[in-house]
């Protein structure tokens, strides 16, 4: 039982593991050839996974609508939404119920699914998303304080970024020192200099630790991602 | 006044001051866009690379164009694949899109009808889908599609996304995998344009630019020149407004585009912003001379 629960499937994850690992390095045609099969297979897999998802989703939102909790009025509204773009969508080659099925001329004109995604689905992403710009303003304001001096130093090298990234600097810069390009050169030497430096230093040290993980998952050190008892 | 009370009146306070930074943003927003004020600005130097690559192909060469974000990051996004599909038709340069995303499929094809119009409407280009350029679509594997592609680009993508076999598609001739690419460009809102580099453009050899949100633009510093990883990249709107000032700049015609429309509003707000932290700032550090001055 335990070969079959844990050694198996270390067993696999270890040889697939190798097999993708070799396959980067070795360039015998047949390497290729493998390579086009596995990704073949991950495209299965990740079409799997798309219904593990959708089913983990009505899971949650059922159990929602069925307890009452908190909110379960949005759930009806998910499965609303979901309920129409899959009908529009697979109905009439997603021209929806109030046309004719689609003939050859039709397939420019804009269908339910498009207007579904295009006025319903687009605007309603894009202003979740624009809500953000007000809570980080805020949080901006409250949070670039020069209380010490490497808050003081960030506070400057934000202040600068922020001007050098709009237009308008230009116009500041020749005002104060003459010259239009003074913002846009200290954005530059920032965002080239220190920036860079601690993002390849952070980079670096992300990336040694996600070889170490792999390495560990290979070899079977780490094995959270079988689950538990 | 107790310790409660003094809480809570801060609380309401911080309240009041968050309300009004909203406010104060929508006004900076909302104004500018109304009064459309002129605000021309010099492109940033990675921007004129990118323009620079795309301008130096020859007509007939291929282009990849990676379509990695939702609409959620269309405002910034959208406009830099309008642009440079703009300049891709007027170069005769064929694009070859494809996406890491199915909610990207429609906005794919929202902006290469749009680019197309303007393309007609500027420069009388006349394009058709399969001839001069192609929409791949959408494919799961995100590291493996890339590696797929590099080794068979019409393996991966046997049909495009209005079902057209790729395999004898004009569109696509003499482009079998990624190496046969004259460029390629991903528009990222995530980490895509790091899965580019590493299973794409070292593996296979083809040149990489990218356009990401202002977000992301910090992280890809360390790909470009010395390194080399990435030849140049658009960061935010501002990089697709520099490619517009660029692209207008060579017809010889006044700026325009949505991204040089947006750019009045976005000064606003951060000249707003920024004024209005040397002004917390200038409080804070008064206060405490203030308190040291009673002690």
């Amino acid at each position: 039982m335990i070969f079959k629960k844990a050694t198996i499937p270390l067993i696999i994850v270890f040889v697939m593991g190798v097999l993708g690992f070799a396959t980067q390095y070795v360039p015998h045609p047949a390497s290729a050839t493998v390579t086009e099969e596995i990704t073949s297979w991950f495209k299965v897999i990740g079409g799997f996974g798309l219904f593990i998802g959708a089913y983990s989703l009505i899971h949650m939102h059922l159990t929602r609508i069925k307890r009452r909790m908190e909110g379960w009025g949005y759930s009806m509204f998910t499965f609303i939404g979901a309920a129409f773009m899959i009908f529009v969508g697979l109905y009439n080659g997603g021209d929806g119920p109030l046309r004719e099925a689609s003939s050859q001329e039709q397939v420019t004109q804009k269908m339910m699914f498009d207007w579904g995604y295009q006025y319903v689905f687009v605007p309603c992403t894009a202003t979740i998303f624009s809500i953000l710009a007000f809570f980080m303003a805020s949080a901006a304001f409250r949070t670039f304080r020069a209380r010490n001096l490497a808050a003081g130093l960030l506070l400057v090298a934000a202040l600068i970024v922020m001007l050098g990234r709009v237009p308008v600097s230009e116009w500041f810069s020749l005002q104060v020192f003459g010259d239009k390009g003074v913002f846009d050169t200290a954005t530059d030497f920032i965002m080239e200099g220190p920036n860079l430096a601690a993002k390849r230093g952070i980079t670096l040290g992300i990336s040694l630790g996600a070889i170490s993980q792999a390495l560990r998952i290979l070899f079977g050190i780490e094995r959270s991602y079988m689950g538990g008892d | 006044m107790n310790a409660s009370q003094t809480q809570s009146k801060k609380l309401r306070q911080a309240g009041i001051v968050r309300r009004v930074i909203f406010v104060l943003v929508a006004v900076a927003v909302i104004v500018p866009y109304i009064l459309k004020p002129n605000l021309p600005g010099e492109p940033n130097h990675w921007a004129e690379e990118v323009y620079k690559r795309v301008d130096t192909l020859k007509p007939g060469s291929h282009m990849m164009l990676a379509f990695n974000f939702e609409p959620s990051s269309g405002a910034e996004l959208y406009p830099m694949v309008r642009v440079v599909l703009m300049h891709c038709f007027k170069k005769g340069v064929v694009p070859v899109l494809m996406t890491h995303y199915t909610n990207a499929l429609n906005l794919m094809k929202q902006v290469v009808a749009e680019s197309a119009t303007q393309a007609k409407k500027k420069w009388g280009k006349d394009v058709q889908p399969g001839k001069d350029y192609v929409i791949l679509g959408y494919r799961p594997g995100d590291e493996m599609l890339i590696v797929n592609m590099g080794e068979n680009l019409k393996g991966a993508f046997d049909k495009d996304l209005d079902n057209r076999l790729t395999q004898n598609m004009p569109a696509l001739k003499g482009v079998n995998s990624l190496r046969d690419l004259d460029l390629a460009m991903d528009f990222a809102s995530s980490g895509t344009t790091q899965m580019w580099i590493a299973y794409g453009s070292d593996k296979f050899g083809f040149p990489l630019v990218a356009g990401t949100t202002a977000v992301q633009a910090p992280d890809l510093y360390i790909y470009l020149p010395p390194s080399g990883q990435l030849k140049g990249f658009l960061g935010g709107l501002r990089g697709a407004a520099d490619y517009e000032t660029l692209l207008c700049r060579s017809d010889n015609v006044a700026v325009e585009g949505p991204a040089n429309k947006g750019m009045p509003s976005q000064s606003a707000v951060h000249v707003m912003l920024v004024l209005l932290i040397l002004g917390a700032n200038v409080r804070m550090i008064y206060g405490k001379f203030a308190g040291k001055r009673k002690v």
